[in-house]
């Protein structure tokens, strides 16, 4: 276990950079996930992290040691795929030995750590099955068991969780995370999958065309984005244009005036959380951020109510509320109803 | 879903068909005309007799063709996959223009005929040959060599000609193997060449199988090869098939050579397969 230094790592292929000098630190025992839409260079970096792609520049140090040039086999990292790459002709337990033997470990001591490797995904009793006798799941987690079992100082996964359906993929992700602290074992994993990088990472890498955009944890990420970028892709939101006047407040285009917490010079864009609006059905007598509105319609999802309201400037606005806040609140849910709702000043974030 | 099999069974009726007139009805009569009595000077008499098999279970001559051919067959396709596998594996993990002119390197050959790229070794081979120009210029020799007309020669001049349907049955093979396992491995420890015998080699053992059989089928069958570079006195099967027929106007003996050929072919190849699908 060890903690890895990467700085100013770049790739460029003909004309297109894939990576464009990238710096991030990764604490040992931390569990970061590298998110972006697809194409923003996730892949390529992970490779370079375990040497499958010689950078054109910049550094990775691994627990002190200048890994940036080091061939694959030596580097002694974990590396899981989405698309679980067993060995198809080796049985279970040969799999998970795979790297032991490389290793020269000794022969007595193999098969106990291959069953202490596969007792912590649950498998120890699939030892002499061959990979196409298991299921997506099972594969994987023979996947994660192959890659811990050599004791990595790093484990790389890329999308490990994506060829699951859904039910296991929250299944795997819990025992994937609770493994990782288990272990203390230091993590970098890739997905695109936004609730599944808010669930587990420690911190959040936010990556676009190859940079990288923001570096925080999750609630960093959701309630504090560094720009439109972050705050766009990670949640819903919405967003209203506008600029700060001289009475220091928010004024939308549509008119909305709405107080923050902070007042970036410069700030173009106001951005509230669907979860920050508070709604009632009668106006608000004091406060900030009170405004009126009209019912456009709702949405049931799962356990919340998406509910869309007209802003008298035409700007509308989501909001996601529980039934129970709704009933209290006595707003009912009649197309072109009037209804008050009001932002807490910490929630308007303006960018 | 349920008629879909029943369709695709449909559209095999022409093909079987064909397959049924053209090589199944010959086949049948080449077995007939293997029981007919071989009389000198008269071209077809009917019978039905098991001598034309006596005969080649009884001579030296032919049991000799038959060994040779084997032996050459297998000697072939064991030095065609050795020298297959690594190439095949080099071409695969190429990209861009080399890997096209390497593919392209290895399908050209195939444009020329048999014949005359034995030609092309009789040159190099010849007493006063390319080969033997060199050697001797370079003083590793002091008389020129005999290659040609040997049993090396044609070794080589028929590993030459399989070797390029070899290589490409195996580069479509470790074509489609999952670059993530070769990935998985390396990070697990496993140096190149371990990498290339641990996992990417027990991948391809179905593809190694369908080379093997290719390579072993057609050697078994070589003509033009064993004729033009063997000499008078290498002898194996079908060149002594034609002998037979063209030479000897023996067709019920041809005919019973031929027969024998096929099902020595057919008989070692279904037992390599099962051998193979049995430890795989
Ligand atoms: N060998 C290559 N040659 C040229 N361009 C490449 C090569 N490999 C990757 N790229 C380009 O580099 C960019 C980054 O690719 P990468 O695979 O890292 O994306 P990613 O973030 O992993 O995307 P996804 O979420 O779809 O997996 C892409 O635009 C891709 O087209
Ligand atoms: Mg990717």
């Amino acid at each position: 276990m060890a903690n890895i230094a990467i700085s100013g790592l770049n790739k460029t292929y003909g004309s297109f950079r894939a990576v464009d000098f990238i710096d991030l630190n990764v604490q040992e025992g931390e569990f970061v996930i590298v998110l972006g839409p697809s194409g923003c260079g996730k892949t390529t970096t992970l490779r370079m992290l375990a040497g499958f792609i010689e950078p054109d520049g910049g550094q990775v140090i691994l627990g002190g040691r200048d890994i940036t040039y080091e061939p694959p086999y030596r580097r002694n990292i974990g590396l899981v795929f989405q698309n679980y790459a067993l060995f198809p002709h080796l049985t279970i337990f040969e799999n998970v030995a795979f790297g032991l033997r490389r290793r020269g470990v000794n022969h007595s001591e193999i098969t106990p750590r291959v069953k202490d490797a596969l007792s912590l995904v649950d498998l120890s009793h699939l030892t002499d099955r061959l990979p196409r006798q298991l299921s997506g799941g099972q594969q994987q987690r023979v996947a994660i068991a192959r890659a811990i079992a050599i004791r990595p100082d790093v484990l790389l996964l890329d999308e490990p969780l994506s060829n699951l359906d859904a039910k296991l993929r929250l299944q795997v992700r819990d025992e994937l995370r609770s493994l990782q602290k288990r272990l203390g074992i230091t993590t970098i994993m890739v997905t695109h999958d936004q609730d599944e990088a808010m669930s587990v990472g420690d911190r959040l890498v936010l990556m676009r065309s190859g940079r990288i955009e923001q570096i925080g944890s999750p609630d960093d990420l959701y309630n504090r984005p560094a720009n439109r970028f972050v705050a766009d892709f990670i949640g819903r939101t919405n967003f209203l244009r506008g600029r700060i006047e001289k009475d220091q407040a928010f004024h939308s285009e549509g008119g909305i005036v709405l107080t923050s917490a902070s007042q970036p010079p410069g700030a173009t864009e106001a951005m509230i959380r669907p979860e920050a609006i508070r709604v009632r059905s009668v106006p608000e007598q004091s406060g900030p951020n009170a405004i009126s509105g009209t019912i456009h319609g709702h949405v049931f999802l799962g356990g919340l109510i998406e509910l869309a309201i007209d802003m008298p400037g035409g700007e509308r606005i989501t909001g996601v509320i529980s039934p129970r806040e709704l009933e209290e609140a006595g707003v009912k849910l009649i197309p072109n109803a009037p209804v008050y709702i009001s932002v807490a000043p910490k929630d308007v974030v303006l960018l | 879903m349920q008629t879909k099999p029943i369709g695709a069974a449909a559209l095999l009726i022409p093909a079987t068909g064909l397959v049924l007139v053209f090589m199944g009805l010959p086949l049948i009569y080449l077995f007939r005309y293997s029981l007919n009595q071989y009389v000198p000077g008269e071209f077809i008499v009917d019978g039905f007799t098991l001598e034309n098999y006596r005969i080649f279970f009884s001579e030296a001559y032919y049991l000799t063709g038959m060994w040779t051919t084997l032996l050459m067959a297998g000697a072939v396709t064991i030095l065609c996959i050795t020298l297959g596998l690594p190439i095949a594996n080099w071409i695969a993990r190429q990209s861009g223009t080399l890997k096209t002119i390497l593919l392209m390197a290895v399908i050209l050959p195939l444009f020329i005929s048999n014949a005359v790229r034995a030609a092309g070794w009789m040159v190099a081979f010849g007493q006063a040959g390319v080969l033997n120009y060199v050697l001797l210029q370079l003083g590793l020799i002091s008389e020129p060599l005999q290659i040609m007309q040997t049993p090396i020669a044609v070794f080589i001049g028929m590993t030459a000609v399989n070797l390029p349907y070899v290589v490409l049955t195996l580069q479509s093979i470790f074509e489609g193997l999952d670059e993530n396992i070769d990935f998985a491995a390396a990070s697990l420890g496993a140096q190149p060449l371990q990498s290339f015998f641990l996992v990417r080699l027990p991948q391809v053992v179905p593809g190694i199988l369908a080379a093997s059989m290719l390579s072993f089928i057609l050697a078994m069958n070589a003509y033009a090869t064993p004729v033009l570079l063997g000499g008078p006195s290498f002898r194996m099967m079908a060149p002594m098939v034609v002998v037979e027929i063209m030479n000897k106007a023996n067709w019920p003996l041809g005919a019973a050579l031929a027969f024998i050929l096929l099902a020595t072919t057919v008989a070692i190849s279904i037992l390599a397969a099962l051998f193979i699908r049995r430890r795989y």
